[in-house]
């Protein structure tokens, strides 16, 4: 684990020394405060309702940010030759990929810290319920952080960041929209399509459930995606 | 302090090495000698535990690298061909980060990299971005990173591609100093690198070790003839037919200057004496008379062209 966190801080710090990083920030803060404001400003009265909807713009955003923010994480290392270095290293793979993890995390979770004005300003000059703030603040956490298993898992395919970006947001794309092919089969078919959509499992927390299916289905997600890029190193030493 | 024994590697159908066998005793220094796509890579990336062989074993340090491979890494610096280096990290950062992967220790760390930026010669360069760094300059941080743990074993890629001759000096005389204390295993498609820094040389060709001894062996043993040069002041045609007529000269060629020739005869004979006695008996005038030693270069032309075994 030790290795784990030395490359999450060697990835956290190669972040905050990119322009890419701060672009990200300032399009998720800037957008989602902009977002915020309208809806303040449109109705009488904050609600906590507001607060919801500017947290799903905010993972809507996400799904298109984050595999900017994933796509370098194994691509850039496998077209620089540095993983060449990295993986001859006494580290062990897995401690590669939770590194990188660790490393994008470390840099997203604080940005979501700052949007906690959106809540606090609620509560000054309104009615909030800290319940449906948890709700879905958990539900933004953990859509974030499968959005981020499934960009690593996209840029541990190729050693093209390009590829890698595309890669990443078509498959977010896909399971956030799988839930729609509901409509089209029969009830049973349809409900497996409705369990896989990421879209389906965020709605529970937006409207201020904590459901433990979506919970599992988050962690599931994030692991299956994390055990792939385990492989997918595994697969580049077996070729 | 390595043993490989049958390596075989395909890429797909492609095969890069084909039942690759040495050993490295602790303390050698030895060169992979072949031209380019030859296998060195890639043999060297088996032993490092970067990629897994198709068949064979080899141990490092007395770990297998396929079942030990943590431990192999561990007691592995290894330079890849090409420095892997992070553009965006300083110098000092770079190391830290390698001491880290390393498992080493603050103390440990701070004092090592304090030996390895001085040894390599980085000592006004540690705060420096990598990416504003000459080349030379990154082929010696990326060699201060395999020497900064103090690895028993050091397998260093073309360590001195990209540099310019001073720098070439350098780098040579420091793995020079290097060996005794750890066993070197590096690669180079030059030759006088190889006879320069290495007691050993491995010939590699086509995925196959063709020849293996000191560069002075292998020199000998693929010598078909002792060569002389030698050049005379009145030069006329009937030399080289006269010269031909003496015992145990079996072919005279003309020289790269003028007024020379190449004179080659029987495999331990010397000629000297006689031969410069008869040159100046007919009144030739004497200019030159030295052995020309056959270089490695023309060795590993031998070898590799030919792929004609030796010993």
């Amino acid at each position: 684990m030790r290795n784990a966190l030395t490359i999450a801080g060697k990835e956290l710090r190669s972040y905050v020394a990119s322009p890419l990083a701060y672009v990200v920030a300032l399009l998720l803060l800037g957008v989602s405060g902009y977002v915020f404001t309208i809806l303040i400003l449109a109705s009488p009265r904050a609600q906590t309702e507001h607060l919801g909807g500017v947290i799903g713009f905010m993972v809507s955003m996400m799904l298109l940010l984050v595999p900017l923010l994933t796509m370098g994480l194994l691509s850039q290392e496998k077209s620089s030759g540095t993983i060449e270095l990295l993986m001859t290293r006494p580290v062990r793979d897995w401690e590669i990929v939770m590194g990188k993890y660790l490393g994008a995390l470390g840099l997203v979770l604080p940005i979501f810290i700052i949007t906690l004005q959106f809540p606090l300003i609620i509560e000054l000059g309104g009615d909030l319920d800290w319940g449906m703030v948890l709700a879905n603040y958990i539900g933004l956490v953990l859509a974030v952080m499968a959005f981020l298993a499934v960009g690593l898992f996209a840029s541990s395919l190729t050693s093209n960041q390009i590829v890698a970006a595309v890669l990443g947001f078509s498959f977010l794309v896909l399971f956030w929209f799988i839930g729609i092919a509901s409509y089209a089969v029969t009830a049973r078919l349809g409900d497996v399509f409705k369990h896989l959509s990421i879209l389906e499992n965020l709605l529970d927390f937006s409207k201020g459930i904590i459901d433990t299916k979506s919970i599992v289905y988050f962690v599931t997600l994030i692991a299956y995606a994390l055990f792939a890029t385990v492989r997918s190193l595994e697969n580049r030493r077996a070729t | 302090m390595i043993q490989a024994e049958g390596l075989t590697k395909y890429y797909g159908p492609h095969l890069a090495i084909v039942d690759v066998s040495f050993e490295v005793a602790t303390g050698e220094i030895v060169a992979f000698l072949g031209p380019n796509a030859a296998g060195k890579t890639t043999t060297m990336r088996i032993l490092t535990g970067y990629l897994p062989a198709t068949s064979g074993t080899a141990q490092v340090a007395g770990f297998d690298v396929a079942e030990q491979s943590l431990e192999t890494r561990r007691s592995i610096g290894y330079m890849p061909e090409g420095p892997a280096l992070y553009n965006d990290m300083r110098v000092r950062q770079y190391l830290r980060y390698c001491g880290r992967l390393n498992g080493m220790g603050r103390a440990e760390l701070a004092e090592r990299l304090e030996y390895v930026t001085d040894r390599c010669g980085l000592n006004g360069q540690v705060d420096s971005i990598i990416a504003t760094l000459s080349s030379g300059y990154r082929q010696r941080v990326s060699l201060a990173q395999a020497l900064l743990h103090n690895p028993p074993v050091l397998i260093l890629d073309e360590p001195t591609i990209g540099l310019d001759p001073n720098q070439i000096i350098e780098v040579r005389d420091l793995i020079k100093s290097l060996g005794g204390d750890h066993t070197v295993l590096l690669s180079t498609h030059i030759l006088p690198e190889a006879q320069m820094t290495c007691e050993r040389v491995m010939i590699i060709n086509n995925g196959q070790i063709v020849a293996v001894d000191r560069p002075e062996v292998l020199t000998a043993q693929i010598r078909q003839a002792e060569t002389l040069m030698v050049r005379v002041q009145n030069d006329n045609e009937t030399i080289p037919r006269l010269l031909q007529d003496i015992s145990q000269i079996t072919a005279v060629r003309p020289g790269e200057q003028a007024r020379s020739y190449y004179i080659d005869t029987e495999v331990g004979s010397d000629l000297r004496a006689p031969i410069a006695e008869f040159i100046v008996g007919h009144g030739w005038g004497l200019l030159a008379l030295r052995p020309v030693e056959m270089s490695l270069e023309d060795v590993f032309r031998e070898l590799t062209t030919e792929e004609k075994g030796v010993g």
